[in-house]
């Protein structure tokens, strides 16, 4: 069939646009814009490709899915939507077979001692599982769309009149979380500039448009000011299955000043940040990019004789943190393991 | 049961005294004679009574424990007792074959946290840690090991010569020591006899030091553990650990005041344990109590 062939050569022209554009890196990328391209991209292989059972249809997200997390492993939002996918598909798959709704698809030593037989095996072909997953992946588009306005609207509960409020760098959640704020609450803020790129700057501007009386400090000036702040709000890139965050660099200095001084630290970060790698050596979230923010090439003369390293990620272990606040509500790091267990199957952990 | 138990252990000296107990509770159970569930569960109890008098070992505990609790689960579901004891039967099979991977599923869920050149430090011997470190032999990674020589059985030299075996650099230290070569540790890797309720572990004394001092210099400290030896314990300190746990059974038969005797296993508390493998997956010290709810509750 013609179409098919068109519309079939079409998606992969797509596919490989998207891997480009995550590598070839650029200005740095929205996480919600990605996932949102993510999902709308797996909803077209879905609803295009040719296949018949869940099990085929699970290998050939897996497939795209390797081959868009291999292009940039930083950007940890893309496996994460993958795994979310295969998730809906075994649930539909699931609700289609007939199976109860007990939903323990998880190991347990209570499946340990009572189930019969081996896993799960997604053979049997459904007809109504194509229109079930758009259906599914739909609701997840919406998901994202509304994840900043339910994170912002816990902010009221969480920030006081008269605090003194330290962020860092530019997060677009912290910005819509102190804006909410700001509405019904007077405070200040001071914001780290996250050398080398300074996008403190950009976010004492934006706040300062909401008449958020806003300072700027340097990163080295962290410490000395912590003592005066009564609570330190975050954002990250991606949160670790054991609790612990990716986030800028220069996050990890301000979260041990923070600890120093038993301010309480507060990360907001929407649910499709959470990704299920554990930090080993195998990860490769670091990320470098060109030194020349921290030495131009115009010394030259000091270049030759070192080396200079420009890493855009710090590691943030998880005793350093107080609360998550995402779009589903506040949680302690702790429990990160369990929110992990509601949105991704074990089995797609390794993609 | 006991001679089957004790036949086992010799048999096969690779297999976790929990598997032993478990497989001559099922021998047990085919064998037995009784018509009610009631009178199916007395016998039990009885039986994993006389096999902790041959090792009252924490491992021989829970496995019976999760032996009875498999037994009330099958038994909630079938009314027929005949058709109940052919499904536990066949279940008890499934279950042992399961548990005999779950090393393997454990060794590959560690071994990429151990990283090249790592320095390792473990205490005692424990078969899943050395399955551990053979699936990162196998991975090609090239790393050395110190192990304590744990007294008062030298069991960190039966570690050390299966760790030679596979041709990893061991060094054998004191126990008293541990202080000393933590500068020079990555990480710290060990098992555990048992894991308890709030996600600490029972383990060969000598641990809940190793922990205490990689927790001073911020080192990993990692657990592995078979989800079997999860125990419905929950001691607070070290007192709490019941004493037919800390002392041999035959100590316990023929001695006169405990408190002249030295405990072979210590509690280490959850806020030294970085993360535990287990068969269940890699968990948070907070993980653990949920899965132990999940079964007994």
């Amino acid at each position: 069939m013609p179409g098919a062939a068109d519309r079939g050569s079409e998606l992969s022209e797509q596919i490989e646009a998207f891997v480009a554009r995550l590598r070839g890196g650029g200005e740095r990328p929205r996480s919600e814009d990605t996932a949102r391209q993510t999902l709308s991209l797996l909803r077209k292989i879905i609803a295009h490709g040719r296949w018949s059972r869940a099990g085929e249809l699970m290998d050939l997200i897996r497939t795209e899915g390797q081959r868009m997390t291999a292009a940039q492993p930083s950007e940890t939002t893309v496996g994460n939507m993958v795994r979310r996918v295969l998730k809906v598909i075994r649930e539909e798959y699931g609700r289609l077979h007939g199976r109860s709704e007990e939903s323990d698809q998880q190991e347990s030593l209570h499946k340990l001692l009572t189930s019969g037989g081996l896993s799960e095996d997604f053979s049997t072909p459904y007809p109504p599982l194509r229109a079930n997953v758009i259906e599914a992946i739909n609701e997840l588009l919406i998901e994202l769309e509304g994840t900043t306005d339910n994170i912002a609207m816990q902010a009221l509960e969480h920030i006081h009149s008269n605090e003194v409020i330290m962020t860092i760098g530019y997060s677009r959640t912290v910005e819509a979380f102190l804006k909410e704020a700001a509405r019904k609450r007077k405070f200040q803020v001071i914001v780290a500039e996250c050398a080398p790129f300074c996008q403190g700057h950009e976010m004492a501007v934006r706040l300062s448009k909401e008449n958020i009386e806003t300072t700027v400090m340097s990163d080295a000036a962290i410490f000395a000011v912590m003592s005066r702040v009564n609570k330190v709000i975050i954002g990250t890139k991606t949160i670790l299955a054991n609790g612990a965050l990716i986030a800028v660099s220069g996050t990890h200095t301000l979260a041990l000043a923070a600890k120093h001084h038993s301010t309480p630290l507060i990360v907001c970060a929407p649910m499709f940040k959470l990704s299920p790698q554990f930090p080993n050596e195998e990860d490769s979230f670091h990320k470098f990019v060109s030194p020349q923010e921290v030495l131009p090439f115009t010394e030259g003369e000091i270049l030759a004789k070192i080396n200079v390293h420009c890493p855009v990620f710090d590691y943030v272990p998880p005793e350093l943190i107080t609360l998550f606040i995402s779009n589903i509500g506040g949680n302690a790091p702790s429990y990160i393991y369990r929110l992990m267990s509601e949105l991704y199957h074990p089995d797609d952990y390794e993609l | 049961p006991e001679d089957t138990f004790r036949a086992q252990l010799r048999d096969d000296p690779d297999v976790a005294s929990a598997v032993a107990a478990i497989r001559a509770l099922l021998g047990f159970l085919k064998q037995d004679r009784g018509e009610t569930i009631q009178g199916l569960r007395s016998s039990l109890l009885a039986a994993i009574d006389t096999l902790s008098r041959v090792d009252s070992s924490v491992a021989v505990s829970s496995g019976g424990e999760l032996f009875l609790r498999f037994i009330s689960l099958t038994s909630l579901e079938y009314s027929d007792y005949s058709k109940c004891k052919e499904i536990m039967i066949e279940r008890g099979e499934i279950f042992l074959r399961k548990v005999s991977l779950s090393r393997n599923k454990i060794a590959k869920l560690c071994h990429p946290f151990i990283r090249d050149g790592a320095r390792i430090l473990t205490h005692a011997y424990s078969r899943v840690v050395l399955r551990v470190l053979e699936a990162a032999v196998e991975s090609k990674k090239r790393f050395s090991v110190y192990v304590t020589e744990s007294q008062p059985d030298q069991a960190g030299q039966k570690m050390a010569k299966a760790l030679r075996k596979l041709n990893i650099p061991v060094t054998v230290i004191l126990d008293a020591a541990v202080g000393y070569i933590m500068e020079k540790v990555d990480l710290v890797l060990v098992g555990a006899e048992g894991v308890v309720e709030s996600g600490g572990i029972i383990n060969k004394i000598g641990t809940n030091q190793i922990a205490v001092c990689a927790k001073a210099q911020n080192k990993p400290f990692y657990v592995v553990a078979e989800s079997f030896k999860f125990v419905r314990l929950f001691p607070l300190n070290q007192q709490d650990v019941p004493d037919k746990f800390k002392y041999k059974a035959d100590t316990l038969k023929t001695s006169q005041n405990l408190t002249e005797e030295h405990p072979w296993i210590d509690y280490t508390s959850p806020s030294l344990i970085t993360l535990l493998f287990t068969d269940l997956g890699v968990l948070t010290p907070s993980a653990v109590s949920d899965e132990l709810i999940k079964l007994y509750l």
